[in-house]
Formats: C-alpha cells, structure tokens, sequence
C-alpha cells in the first residue's frame, strides 16, 4: 500500500519541525521537512505529498508580527501553488506559528478568498503563555462539521499552549457569524467541564474563546495549541490518554493521514 | 527616507499599552493616566511613496487591528506631517495632549528586525536597495515632567541604555 507522504514545511526560527515529522510518522506517514527556498526553486515539488504542514516555532524571530514575514512570502513566491494545493482538497494543518501562517496567507478560514480576514494578535497579557490548557469540541461541531482533523476527539481534550500572539480577531462581526453558522470554530478554549474558562486557562482573550478554526471544507486546520506535544500519554502532566500509551494530540494526526 | 508608524486601532486593546502603564505605576510614577505604544520603521534608499505605502500596508500592518501613518523624514529629524494614512479617523488623537518617548537602537547596534524587514520588501517585489531602522514609540497622558520622562521612565522602564537611546517630547516643555 502507498504511504501517506507529509511535507512539513520549514524556515529560519521553525522549531517544532522534528514533533510534528515524529507525529506523523507515528501514525504511519512519510514526512520529509522542507525548506521553503527548496521549494521556492521547484515549486511544482508541493503536489508531491498528500499532506501540507506548518509547524510552530518563531519563524524569522517573530519579526514585524509572529508568521508575517513567512506568510509574506508564501504568498509572494508560492502563492499560486499553495492555492491551488488548499483547493484540491488535500489536508494542510498549521500549528502555533503555522496557524499564524495560515491566517496571514489567507488560506483560513477561506482558501477560496485567499486574503487575510482575520488576525491572530498580541495575548492580552502582553506575555508568552506557556501551559497546559483545556479545549471543547462540541458535539454539534463533531457531528456537523466538515473538518476532517478533528474526528473522534472527545468533547474536551487537554492541549499544551505556548504563544505570544495568539488572540483570534475576525475581521468583523459577520466574518465571526460566517465562522459560526459554517460550524469552522472547531475548538474553544473551556474549562474541564467544558464552561466558559477565565485567564490563565483562556491563555490570551481570544473573541468567542476561538482556539482554532478550519475552512469550509474542513481540509485545511488551523489551532494555537500543540498536538504533537501529546501524542503519547506520558507527555500528560497527569498521564491521561485515550489508552495506556497514546495522547489525543496523535489523533489529530492519525485522521489526516486515514483521510488519505 | 520615509517613517512608517504602526499603531493599534481604537477598537482593539494595545496589550502593550496597557503593560507600560502597569510598569509605570509599579515604578512609583502616579500621575500617567494613559499609555499607548506604536512601532515606528525609518526607510532610506531609493524609494517613493507609493511603494513606501505598500510596504507599510502589505507588509508591516494588521490590516485588521492596526493603521499606519506615513511621514517623510530627514537626516536627522521627522516631520509631524503626515503624508499618507490607512485611517484618516485615527490621527484625530495625535492632536491630543500627551508626552513621547521614541526608542531606537545606537549606531553600530545590530538591529535584526531591519534585516528582516528588507528581505521581506525584497519577498514583496521591491528589489532596491534600502535601509530599514526600527524603533518604538510610546505616549504617556497625563501630567509628567521631562526629569520623570527621561530618568525614570524612559531608563529605568522603555530602554536598555546599553544599547538603545530615547528622543524625549515633554508636554509640559511644549506648553511652556
């Protein structure tokens, strides 16, 4: 049988590049980490793989804004690619700085607009929020919404966070009912028993407690906090799991790689 | 050369803003009402305004939470005219009454932000050579003198003096 085969994509300040490779390949991918100036020089390289990754990290220090000048770049030398790659239908998910990404790009929450409608900015804080926090997946979401990352997760799973920059800000209030009706907010930030959480455990005063969204056509996922951080239950401050060994950060994963 | 200043909008919280004023009142200094914080980017080379406009409006803004102003400068020196703006309602409060401390990095400092900034005005189609400058703008409201502005605020809170210098504009020198 053909393996999945995972391209995650990385440049000057990526560092959760070899996570997100080892939680793929956990789940039965072939990853390979590519520099974006590799694939600047060929660019047809992109359909190659079935999946399209951007990992978290501070890529180019967080200059100008965390993912502003990656973003920039994407759209200015791989713009067309990367379109037509999000339009196909095959998975993209970007994590932490990779869901910065994708927002400033404009593949989310639509890849069809391709322009930048929403923002992820400074935590209200002012601080980097670094710790374990909880996320709710509603039922209705589950069951309704297209996205393809999120299957089989249980209502509230618990997910490590660590960003500067991650206030979800819709452009406007209808961008924000768009996102709504179109079941696209696909995880919120909650307490354990899935009400409303107040800081620290809403990280960075987020509109709505948005922690991460996906396009209408469920393919391409955006969120703040870091699944491959959990992948195995070991990984859990409190050990939890879905079994003995396993976190919920890999079933993200494993549903991408199945979706293929 | 041109300066591009990078402000919050008025809807959206300047966390930034808000921490200052925090760290002020924590250094003793009561009388600071309000703060607010901008980034400020100076562009030097062979460039128009039309392309200093979309790099500040392609590049370094939020198109969502933030504006930018445009002014043209100097050698040494800025002016308060301003060229061009993404929101014309948002320079309404620069006429307002407040005090600023500008910080910049000292000659001969590595400033790594440049350096970004002019890869990414080349990723955006502008391949001329320039040079980038970045610093940080703060306003303080409120009754403040030049003595708490320039040893207190400004030293002891907004910059490194090792490696970074201020421009202080005191209200109350203003009036007087």
């Amino acid at each position: 049988m053909k393996k999945v085969k995972v391209l995650v994509l990385r440049t000057a300040g990526t560092n959760c590049d070899y996570e997100t490779q080892s939680a793929f390949e956990l789940c039965g991918a072939t990853v390979e980490r590519v520099h974006i100036n590799t694939l600047i020089e060929k660019k047809d390289k992109i359909f190659e793989y079935d999946i399209l990754a951007f990992p978290g990290g501070f890529s180019y220090g967080d200059d100008i804004a965390s993912g502003k000048i990656l973003s920039n770049e994407i759209k200015n030398k791989l713009g067309d690619e990367v379109k037509k790659y999000a339009l196909s239908g095959r998975p993209i998910i970007g994590i932490c700085n990779g869901f910065q990404v994708l927002v400033k790009v404009g593949l989310l929450p639509s890849p069809e607009l391709f322009k930048q409608i929403s923002t992820l900015s400074y935590n209200d804080s002012d601080k980097f929020e670094c710790r374990w926090v909880y996320l709710k997946v509603e039922k209705k979401i589950k069951n309704e919404s297209n996205c393809i990352w999120t299957r089989n997760l249980p209502d509230i799973v618990s997910l490590p966070v660590a960003h500067g920059e991650g206030k979800f800000i819709p452009g406007n209030e209808k961008f924000l009912d768009e996102l709504n009706k179109n079941n696209q907010i696909v995880l919120r930030y909650s307490l354990r028993d899935g009400s409303e959480p107040e800081y620290p455990l809403a990280p960075n005063g987020s509109v709505e407690q948005i922690a991460g969204i996906c396009n209408g056509k469920g393919n391409i996922f955006g969120l703040m906090p870091h699944p491959e951080r959990y992948v195995f239950t070991l990984q859990h401050p409190a050990k939890e799991g879905f079994d003995s060994k396993y976190g919920w950060g890999k079933v993200i994963f494993k549903n991408a790689v199945d979706f293929v | 050369m041109f300066e591009i200043e990078i402000l919050t909008k008025k809807d959206f919280k300047d966390s930034r803003g808000e921490r200052v004023l925090s760290d002020i009142c924590g250094l003793g200094v009561t009388n600071v009402t309000k703060a607010e914080y901008s980034q400020l980017y100076v562009v030097d080379g062979d460039i128009n305004l039309s392309e200093t406009e979309m790099i500040a409006s392609e590049l370094l803004v939020d198109k969502v939470t933030e504006s930018y102003i445009i002014r043209k400068c100097c050698a040494e020196y800025c002016s308060e005219v301003i060229l061009k703006s993404s929101d014309a309602k948002e320079n309404d409060r620069l006429n307002s009454n407040f005090s600023v401390i500008e910080v910049w990095y000292k000659k001969g400092v590595t400033d790594t932000v440049s350096e970004s900034v002019v890869k990414a005005v080349e990723d955006l189609g502008i391949v001329k050579e320039i040079k980038v400058k970045t610093g940080y703008k703060y306003y303080l409201y409120g009754k403040i003198s030049r003595t708490i502005l320039l040893n207190t605020i400004a030293t002891k809170l907004l910059a490194n003096t090792l490696i970074q210098e201020c421009k202080v504009h005191c209200l109350a020198d203003k009036k007087a």
